[in-house]
């Protein structure tokens, strides 16, 4: 018995006791404590992120002249190390007053349990797979499980879960066309042939390999133009699985890129596929449609008056910084992508978190129907404060970090439209999350919201443990980019040399232990020249306020929260066509009218005429 | 460097910063007053503004997060002029560099918005969105000078981009060799200050002063300690990477009003944009101008 195995049959034992124990009163925290178990497991592999060797599973399978097998290298356990934090504040946020309130008002939660052990496991096995058949395999229970998850609420969450069952679907159909072109080309699926066998491929049998895995994986990750189905999706996903799917579910995608791309195939035979007629390379055109992802989703979560569905949208915007930095394949800007992956589940995931804390108390997440709530939940407002800056990419918490890298890596690689692009996607962030913070917690507070608590312990605890966990690996990055390292090391990349406070190079360094301290240092003297200098300010009613010689009342609505940046969007408005639906309707008529047309063909419209032509056909065929 | 030493350059940098901007203050009222042939205010207004609103009987607060946007508001900017070298002092400008730079000071705008947003007063907010959206306008055409201006000296650190100017003299100055981006960026630049033609997110007549509307006393106090920090930070950022810094206070001092008074002069002369025409013309020209002046600097 390897460490792996003790981790793998510990999720696994996860699920079969959730299946087993479903009277059990308190489930929800034997699966928290059963979730920090292999939290601890992980631990255990510890050394995998400084630079061990791979760690084997005991478990061998061959199947039809191949072998299944399985293992864990440091970008696994990178990976495994988000999915199971993920796993267990989810968890654990729903282990007490969250579980019951949601059974209260007649949602299963056992079952959202069960689903959140089995995608645990499931992407646990998928991180482990230590050959192509294993991977698919894996590959297919995350996208099954992740539907488990989607399904569980009422008919819009199973009309998105099915949208996106139909994606995953094709992706699937894509990575095992891909499969079999390896095992044409290679001759067997293990990883090693395939790496062995990259510099005898023909360019469009590159091509197809990239294209066909770049579409399976792409589908999770929400790439554009396969990334409709994600944000209602993920939004419609009760509360803790939504947390849970936003910071890690789609990372999987991201996980089989850098696999097959960079580990297996390499970036540098990628980078000489050259398109025709055109400038660019395949590495090039991905990196452009990484841009593509991080601008078109960031904007549309911009327009979004639903909390829910504006994190959602910047996930998928955040995916594509992650993919762009890899891609650069840089010591920096690889380094950034990675590390983007790790910071975008740690504040992700609160924020879901925080948003669906206000959906608890007020029953909605609706931003034109919230404001105000920061006196009245102040811990959650202080998450979404962490969580914002984090996602809008700002010093001190640790997105800035990974951003940056990022950046850096651009410049270094001369590619100054994707860092525009890059640049803008950070800047619209910047604006919707400010939207969101302020239509939530700022502003008015509704006559309906007066009586509003702070959120149960239960679900403030794991919030708050992730924001620190923000604030920390911001504070001291080089926590996180030793295990980056360390995964860039596994993959093939160059090492990024780093520092516990960033990185030092000629090329401009960043000292994060400086900047934050000093940062708090301005807020320690701002904070004295204010409280200090002047009288005691004197707090008043939120009524009390300037509204142009009116005097405001109770019931007057104050408050600016509809069509927030109304001025942006009489410029940018007309740009909003909705062309991915379009492509997504178009395609879906095709597929609907060949169908029909099939349909007809064989079943409805003269049938007899039908069967004759066959079998004279068939005739010919037999006689000639 | 000795940490006594360091300390001390970390203590006076912001302090520099204050004095200087107050005198920008005073600058930029003066210029106005002379376009409007009015004599202007007398030269310590500025300091009598700041002790007047601090020292106020009333002081108004509507909550923590108010409170809180100010101490951000002032307190990021503070930090912020520690990594921004200026003639004898680097203070920790190798340990950040430009775009750490750059990010640092959208702390202060997270700040104010903050604490705007929790006075509860739709005309803040409104002034607010105008302000982000102002931000996201005129940040475009400025990133593109960070990108040439990082291309070109093969660095982000501050200190190495003015050493490298100044031991090429004025003719490697950035302005010189680089002269369209010099001119996107004083676009962008002056942009960010805020002030006329852009200044439409205070609209005193439309949303009566926006972010402004609910502030009193010492909170008026600290965004006038703000608007200080920012005159002199875009100020001093721009003389570093177009100007060669400062070789010594003088040189440094004259440069830095020449780059908040020569566009702050023409800029006087036009009327006040709508949010929606200083997106495009943000947009188009600087953004335009920077583009081509980038495929100069990477050919």
């Amino acid at each position: 018995m390897t460490a792996l195995d003790n981790l793998l049959l510990l999720a696994l034992l996860t699920v079969l006791l959730l299946l087993a124990g479903r009277r059990l009163s308190s489930l929800g925290w034997y699966l928290t404590i059963l979730f920090g178990a292999q939290f601890a497991g992980l631990l255990m592999m510890g050394a995998l992120g400084y630079g061990a060797p791979p760690v084997p599973s005991s478990l061998h399978i061959g199947v039809m002249g191949q072998v299944m097998q399985w293992r864990f290298d440091a970008l696994s356990w990178l990976f495994a190390l988000i999915t199971v934090g993920a796993g267990l504040t989810s968890s654990w946020y729903l282990a007490g007053d969250w579980g019951r309130h949601y059974r209260q008002r007649g949602g299963n939660l056992w079952l959202l349990q069960l689903a959140l052990a089995v995608n645990v496991f499931s992407m646990l096995l998928l991180l482990a797979s230590g050959d192509l058949l294993s991977l698919f395999i894996g590959w297919e229970l995350v996208s099954w499980s992740a539907f488990l998850l989607m399904a569980l609420n009422g008919a819009d969450a199973m009309r998105a879960a099915l949208r996106y069952i139909t994606y995953a679907m094709a992706g699937a159909m894509a990575m095992m066309a891909g499969l079999g072109l390896v095992l044409h080309t290679a001759g067997s699926l293990q990883y090693a042939d395939l790496a062995a066998a990259v510099p005898t491929l023909s360019s469009p049998q590159l091509w197809g390999l990239i294209l066909l895995f770049g579409m399976g994986f792409g589908v999770k990750m929400g790439l554009l133009p396969l990334h409709l189905w994600q944000a209602r999706a993920y939004s419609e996903t009760p509360g803790p699985g939504a947390s849970f799917l936003g910071a890690v579910s789609t990372r999987m995608g991201l996980w089989g890129l850098i696999l097959v791309l960079v580990q297996l195939v390499g970036l540098v035979p990628i980078a000489d596929l050259a398109i025709p007629y055109t400038f660019l390379d395949a590495r090039e055109l991905l990196m452009w449609v990484a841009a593509l992802t991080i601008i078109l989703p960031t904007y549309t979560a911009l327009r979004q008056n639903d909390a829910r569905m504006l994190l959602a949208w910047h996930g998928i915007g955040q995916g594509g910084y992650m993919l762009l930095g890899v891609l650069m394949g840089d010591a920096m800007g690889s380094a950034g992508g990675l590390m983007h992956a790790f910071n975008y589940a740690t504040y992700q995931a609160p924020l879901f978190m925080a948003v669906y804390a206000v959906r608890y108390r007020t029953g909605t997440s609706d931003l034109n129907r919230l404001g105000g709530l920061v006196t009245r939940m102040p811990l959650s407002f202080l998450v979404m404060l962490v969580g914002i800056i984090g996602l809008a990419g700002l010093p001190p918490m640790n997105g800035f970090v990974s951003k940056w890298l990022i950046y850096r890596g651009l410049i270094n690689d001369g590619q100054p439209l994707l860092f525009i692009a890059a640049v803008v996607g950070t800047f619209g962030t910047i604006l919707s999350v400010y939207k969101l913070i302020h239509n939530t917690f700022l502003g008015q507070l509704r006559l309906e919201h007066v009586e509003v608590r702070e959120a149960p312990w239960s679900m403030t605890v794991p919030m708050l443990l992730l924001s620190a966990v923000v604030f920390v690996t911001g504070y001291l990055p080089g926590l996180v980019l030793d295990w980056v390292a360390a995964a860039q090391q596994a993959v093939g990349l160059p090492v990024l040399v780093h520092t516990l406070g960033g990185v030092e190079s000629p090329l401009g360094s960043l000292d994060m232990i400086w900047v934050s301290s000093l940062m708090f240092a301005g807020f320690g003297i701002g904070a004295l020249l204010f409280y200090a200098g002047g009288n005691r300010s004197k707090a008043v009613h939120q009524l009390d306020n300037y509204a142009g010689g009116h005097f405001l009342s109770a019931d007057v609505r104050y408050q600016y929260s509809d069509h927030f940046y109304a001025g942006l969007m009489r410029h940018i408005g007309p740009l909003y066509r909705n062309s991915f639906q379009w492509l997504e309707g178009a395609l879906g008529t095709t597929v609907e009218t060949l169908g029909a047309a099939m349909r007809a063909f064989y079943r409805q419209h003269h049938p007899a005429i039908y069967l004759l032509a066959v079998t004279t056909a068939g005739l010919i065929w037999v006689i000639l | 460097m000795s940490i006594g030493t360091l300390a001390l350059e970390l203590l006076l940098m912001p302090l520099v910063a204050f004095v200087v901007g107050l005198a920008m203050v005073l600058m930029l009222r003066r210029i106005g007053a002379r376009i409007q042939r009015r004599v202007g205010p007398p030269l310590l207004q500025p300091l009598y503004d700041v002790v007047k609103l601090y020292g106020k009987q009333t002081q108004i607060s509507h909550g923590i997060v108010h409170d809180i946007g100010i101490v951000m508001a002032v307190g990021g900017y503070i930090a912020a002029e520690t990594l921004l070298p200026v003639p004898g002092m680097d203070g920790i400008a190798a340990k950040g560099g430009l775009i750490t730079l750059v990010y640092v000071l959208m702390v202060p705008m997270l700040g104010l918005a903050l604490g705007v947003g929790q006075c509860a007063n739709p005309n803040g907010s409104i002034g607010i969105s105008r302000a982000l959206t102002a931000m996201l306008a005129y940040d475009i055409p400025f990133v593109i000078v960070v990108f040439g201006i990082s291309w070109h000296y093969g660095t982000t650190d501050l200190t190495r981009i003015i050493a490298l100017q100044q031991a090429a003299g004025p003719a490697g100055w950035g302005a010189a060799e680089m002269p369209l981006l010099a001119i996107a960026g004083l676009i962008a630049l002056h942009a960010s200050l805020g002030k006329q033609p852009f200044e439409i997110y205070v609209a005193p007549a439309e949303i009566a002063t926006g972010p402004m509307v609910e502030m009193g006393g010492k909170y008026l106090g600290g965004l006038f300690v703000m608007q200080c920090f920012q005159l002199y930070t875009a100020s001093v950022l721009y003389t570093t990477l177009f100007l060669g810094g400062g070789e010594n206070w003088i040189l440094f001092l004259l440069k830095i009003f020449a780059v908040v008074a020569i566009p702050m002069t023409l800029a006087y002369l036009f009327p006040r944009y709508r949010t929606e025409d200083l997106v495009r013309l943000l947009w188009k020209w600087p953004v335009l101008i920077g583009l081509v002046g980038l495929a100069l600097v990477m050919r």
